[in-house]
């Protein structure tokens, strides 16, 4: 069992009056990756978008309670979002490379945050990044191309080296393959077992098969609440709670 | 008469779909068979072919009617022994007459105007029936046709559905077509004044003084005068001018319109927004006469005051004051347009940008803004065409003397400005001078078609990358 990385407790999420999240209590374990599975709207979405605060952006949302990295709460007015945006990257749920050429979309974050002060650092980190998305084969030869005229599954691992970029410590990703064929989804699942070596990675995912495949530990979530959480295995062979046995199974979602 | 016959028309053919409806219902009880469209579209069907032949034909015959008459009267006071030497002596003579029939012609009339007055009098009479008559001719004919056709239970609605994709295609055609009228127009005008002046003395001449053409036949200009004259019509002062006060325009318009359209769709609040952007809006709706007799009573003197404090000679009357006004003008637009391309970019690109670390100011800076540009370039291009287009400011604000000069302290003028100076007053429409006018419509016109069309392509452009 590895040591816990993030720490979830009594959080709860607020979308203007309608409350999203109701008194999670998550645990994540470094260097493994954690599946979030449950229906639609169910919350799993929300709750990674607050281990990097991207709910910021959204106007209306409201936090509360705690979460913690490495012991260090961030869910905290005073806490640097920049520098823990560093730590925690994400991957979004429709590849969202910027129109901009292949480099550029990698060099992107280094450059934010003054890495790679000259230019042979910044081509190692890119080179290094592309290499770690397993996309460097497919076009060391063009790096000067506009991302955005990459194959989709392509484009997702350009997402992910650009989330690699910055050398962050978690991935969060946003059902990385709802949008990608099963080919393209099959090598981002390999590319995550490789990566979840350095990375510690929350996964939320609508296909329990995938969940079952890449994930050491799954949480499912149902309307806001954190049903259950524990082992993969155990969650998918023996589930605890009702509703998790009937949500794996297929009778509702 | 005309009004009296379309109320006719109009009534009549109401009262047909009634009739129409309840007549094929009774038709599909009677002979017990299934309608082939429902009963309203025999009524819309009756009505359609009630009225359409009538009104067209009522159209075409107020159009040729009194074109046919003057000929025919014109002829019959010219059998009569009336002398009129040429086309306009004919017309003189053809306007007294019909002043006689209304009774307002207070000059000597001869027998001959009394003769024709009186054929015209028997003329309109015979036209005005005749009309009439072939109006209730058609209307009954195609009431009859179309009866028919119901009482054998045609395809009304199909029937009806081409006649009305005929209605809707014959409103665009007129609309192409008077749009194409406008260009030839144009462009034979412009063709008379190159025939007079060449093209090339017009396009690169630097002096621009039309008021030296005044009153010139342009069909019988000898060599000499022609020497004299070409250099009076030289468009560089003018594009000069004109692209001056549109760049000091611009240069006020884009990085305030294009600031605040930044701020409206990254950072004002949806409360900010309602207030801020209808405010914004109103700018775009003072008429610009108004803009005009700001820039022209109150910034341009506003200006000189300043000038004369720091001892600067500053025209009353300078580009300055007229570009800023302009730009003020077009700030909305700036605004508006790059509001909206902004806000078409993806959500997804901003928290990609986010999602790395980058702070809201970055993320505008080399995500959003990279990602919108062909579209803010577009929305700057058609800002230009405005600019360039625009009239009343720079007629009140900017001057009447082509200047060649670059100060912005100066007087100079546009293109626009001097169409609306050739054209206003009393004009003899064969003098080079009034159809430089057209000669300088027709640039401008191609101008801002260029300029439209390569905003509209970027605009296109843009748009198809994110929808």
């Amino acid at each position: 069992m590895n040591e816990i990385k993030i720490k979830s407790k009594n959080l709860n999420v607020y979308y203007g009056e309608k409350q999203a999240l109701f008194d999670v209590n998550l645990d994540l374990n470094e260097k493994e990756v954690t599946a979030l599975i449950g229906p639609s709207g169910c919350g799993k979405s929300t709750f990674i978008r607050c281990i990097n605060r991207m709910n910021d952006v959204i106007d209306i949302c409201k936090v509360s309670g705690n979460i913690e990295i490495d012991g260090v709460e961030i869910n905290d007015k005073n806490l640097d979002v920049v520098s823990l945006r560093e730590r925690v990257g994400m991957v979004f749920q429709k590849p969202n490379p910027f129109p901009k050429s292949i480099y550029d979309n990698i060099s992107y974050g280094p450059k934010i945050h003054g890495k790679g002060e000259t230019k042979s650092e910044l081509d190692e980190i890119v080179e290094n990044s592309l290499k770690k998305a397993a996309l460097w084969e497919e076009v060391k030869d063009r790096l000067d191309e506009p991302g955005t005229g990459l194959s989709g599954g392509q484009q997702q691992r350009l997402c992910i080296a650009r989330a690699i970029s910055v050398n962050p410590e978690v991935i969060l990703m946003d059902e990385p393959c709802s949008a990608l064929d099963p080919i393209a989804t099959a090598k981002i699942e390999e590319l995550i077992d490789e990566l979840k070596k350095t990375y510690t990675i929350v996964i939320v995912t609508h296909s329990m098969a995938q969940a079952v495949r890449v994930s050491q530990k799954t949480g499912f979530f149902h309307l806001g609440k954190l049903i259950e959480v524990g082992k993969t295995e155990k969650i998918f062979k023996n589930p605890d709670n009702k509703m998790t046995q009937d949500y794996i199974t297929g009778r509702f979602g | 008469m005309n009004f009296v016959l379309i109320f006719l028309i109009t009534i009549f053919s109401l009262s047909l779909f009634f009739y129409g409806r309840s007549k094929t219902k009774s038709i599909s009880v009677e002979k017990n068979i299934k309608l082939n469209a429902l009963p309203k579209f025999y009524g819309y069907y009756l009505v359609l072919w009630c009225s359409i032949p009538s009104l067209v034909f009522l159209l075409i015959w107020t159009l040729f009617e009194p074109v046919i008459i003057k000929s025919i009267i014109i002829e019959t006071a010219a059998n009569q022994g009336a002398i009129f030497n040429d086309k306009n002596e004919a017309n003189l003579i053809y306007e007294k007459i019909k002043a006689i029939y209304a009774g307002t012609y207070f000059g000597d009339i001869d027998t001959i105007l009394k003769e024709s007055a009186l054929s015209y009098a028997k003329f309109i009479n015979l036209f005005t029936n005749s009309k009439i008559v072939l109006i209730f001719g058609i209307v009954i004919a195609s009431v009859i046709y179309s009866l028919k056709k119901i009482k054998n239970n045609n395809k009304a609605r199909d029937d009806v559905e081409v006649i009305l994709k005929g209605l809707l295609f014959a409103s665009s055609l007129i609309a192409i077509l008077t749009t194409l009228g406008i260009i030839f127009s144009l462009l034979f005008e412009s063709i008379k004044f190159f025939s007079v002046i060449n093209i090339f003395d017009y396009l690169f001449g630097t002096n621009w003084s039309p008021q030296r053409a005044f009153v010139r036949d342009a069909s019988a200009i000898t060599a000499e005068e022609y020497e004299e004259l070409k250099d009076a019509f030289g468009f560089i002062p003018l594009i000069a001018g004109t692209s001056f006060i549109a760049f000091i325009a611009m240069l006020v318009a884009v990085p305030v319109g294009l600031f605040s359209g930044i701020y409206m769709a990254e950072y004002a609040s949806l409360k900010v927004r309602r207030i801020s952007k209808p405010i914004i809006e109103i700018l775009a709706g003072i008429p610009t006469v108004v803009y005009g007799f700001f820039a022209a009573l109150t910034v341009g003197p506003f200006f000189r005051q300043i000038g004369e404090n720091l001892g600067l000679t500053v025209s009353s009357e300078s580009a300055l004051a007229a570009g800023l006004i302009m730009g003020i003008m077009i700030i909305p637009y700036v605004s508006s347009l790059s509001d909206d391309v902004i806000n078409s970019v993806p959500q997804s690109l901003r928290d990609g940008s986010y999602a790395v670390g980058a702070t809201k100011s970055e993320t505008i800076k080399k995500v959003v803004i990279p990602a919108a540009l062909p579209g803010i370039i577009g929305s700057v291009l058609l800002a230009v065409s405005r600019a360039i287009g625009e009239t009343m400011i720079v007629v009140m604000a900017a001057g009447l003397a082509a200047n060649l000069t670059i100060n912005p302290l100066e007087s100079t003028t546009t293109i626009t400005t001097q169409i609306v100076m050739i054209l206003v007053g009393d004009q003899e429409f064969d003098s080079p001078k009034t159809q430089s006018a057209f000669a300088l419509g027709l640039t401008l016109f191609i101008a801002t078609l260029v300029l439209n069309y390569i905003a509209q392509r970027a605009v296109k452009k843009y748009r198809e990358k994110y929808d």
